[in-house]
């Protein structure tokens, strides 16, 4: 940040992942270990044992797709309904590694150095990412990338542990607020993220649609919210750009 | 509350992790050829975040755990409030968390000082 980065080519990739690392403990990764540290802390009121609270997050990676997970066998869900439930959640996933690879990759990056890369994608990683690698020379792109995601990783492991350790030991009112973290950082980080006005229309559509359709079919409530209002969101749009081009 | 079986809760995590990382795979394989900005991906990144939007909400209407202990008009005012935050902060993530954060805080220490968790 406000160095010259100009001789950046010449830097061995491990400085350049160093750098990623560091980068994790700033503002946007506080927030999300401090959201993990939520999610932790409901896990622990969801039944869970510590290790798999951590593992989950070190492993899934992906906070909505935790949740989804938690969620559904809280309400009973079986292993399967549970999975198919994260994976609806998870297709949002399958955008952003689209649009991200291509912005790390190198003609010698190899298929397992984009896997690898392609794991770590999530919310935060994908989002400061973006920002931060913009302006870095190709060949640190990745190397940056690894260092930042795995630093991002690590710490929300460790909040997730703390969470769950901490959930009834805390007062009252912090671990209410902890346990708050979570929607609104997820409802933020979809605005956020949103990049047309078909996403702000999904995100409102959700908001109101899923409370309805959940008294009506509580167990596939997520699922038909997601294609039904997603679905509703993208006609909407197509309408609204129609009738924007004929005049 | 329930308490899962260790073994349950493995297997549980793993077909999560399996169900999730799928799609990261498949983002390897098509983005050598497909373009973020076809149809298909704009209704299939609208699908996802109505989903999550949709658990956004669940989980501020009916919260199982703790944060039930904050009634329903506080976890709203703190959502409100997150949000208004942020878009007076130039789109603050970390501004927009801590002022719903703040809010739930101040809002259960002053309604349920004592209450257990």
């Amino acid at each position: 940040m406000g160095q010259p980065e100009l001789a950046g080519d010449e830097r061995p990739p491990r400085v350049w992942a160093l750098r990623g690392a560091r980068d994790s403990l700033s503002t946007p990764g506080f927030v999300l270990f401090g959201s993990f540290v939520g999610f932790g802390a409901m896990t622990h009121d969801f039944g869970w044992p510590l290790w798999a609270a951590a593992l989950s997050t070190a492993l899934v990676w992906a906070a909505p797709a935790q949740l989804v997970l938690a969620g559904s066998l809280a309400s009973g869900a079986g292993i399967v309904a549970a999975a198919l439930a994260v994976t609806v959640s998870a297709v949002r996933l399958l955008p952003m590694v689209i649009a991200f690879l291509p912005v790390l990759r190198t003609p010698r990056t190899r298929l397992t150095a984009r896997l690898l890369a392609a794991h770590y994608v999530a919310v935060t990683a994908w989002f400061e990412g973006q920002r931060r690698t913009q302006m870095m020379p190709r060949s640190a792109r990745m190397p940056y990338f690894l260092g930042l995601a795995n630093g991002l990783v690590a710490g929300s492991t460790i909040a997730t542990a703390v969470g769950h350790a901490a959930a009834g030991a805390l007062p009252t009112p912090l671990s209410v607020a902890l346990l708050g973290l979570t929607p609104i950082y997820f409802l933020l980080s979809l605005e956020r993220g949103a990049g047309s006005v078909g996403e702000r229309l999904a995100i409102l559509i959700g908001l109101f649609m899923a409370p309805v359709v959940g008294v009506l079919t509580p167990s596939l409530d997520l699922l038909l919210t997601g294609v039904v209002g997603g679905t509703a969101a993208f006609v909407i749009e197509r309408a609204l750009r129609r009738r924007r081009e004929t005049p | 509350m329930t308490h899962y079986d260790g073994w349950f809760m493995l297997a549980a995590i793993l077909a999560a992790f399996a169900a999730n990382e799928v799609w990261r795979v498949v983002g390897v394989a098509l983005s050598a050829r497909l373009h973020e900005d076809s149809a298909v991906f704009s209704w299939v990144k609208m699908v996802a975040t109505a989903l999550v939007a949709g658990l956004v909400a669940k989980l501020v209407l009916n919260p199982t755990g703790g944060l039930a202990l904050a009634p329903l008009w506080l976890r709203l005012g703190s959502v409100a409030f997150g949000v208004a935050a942020y878009a007076l902060g130039r789109r603050s993530l970390a501004l927009g968390v801590a002022a719903a954060a703040a809010t739930l805080m101040v809002g259960t220490a002053v309604i349920a000082p004592g209450a257990p968790p």
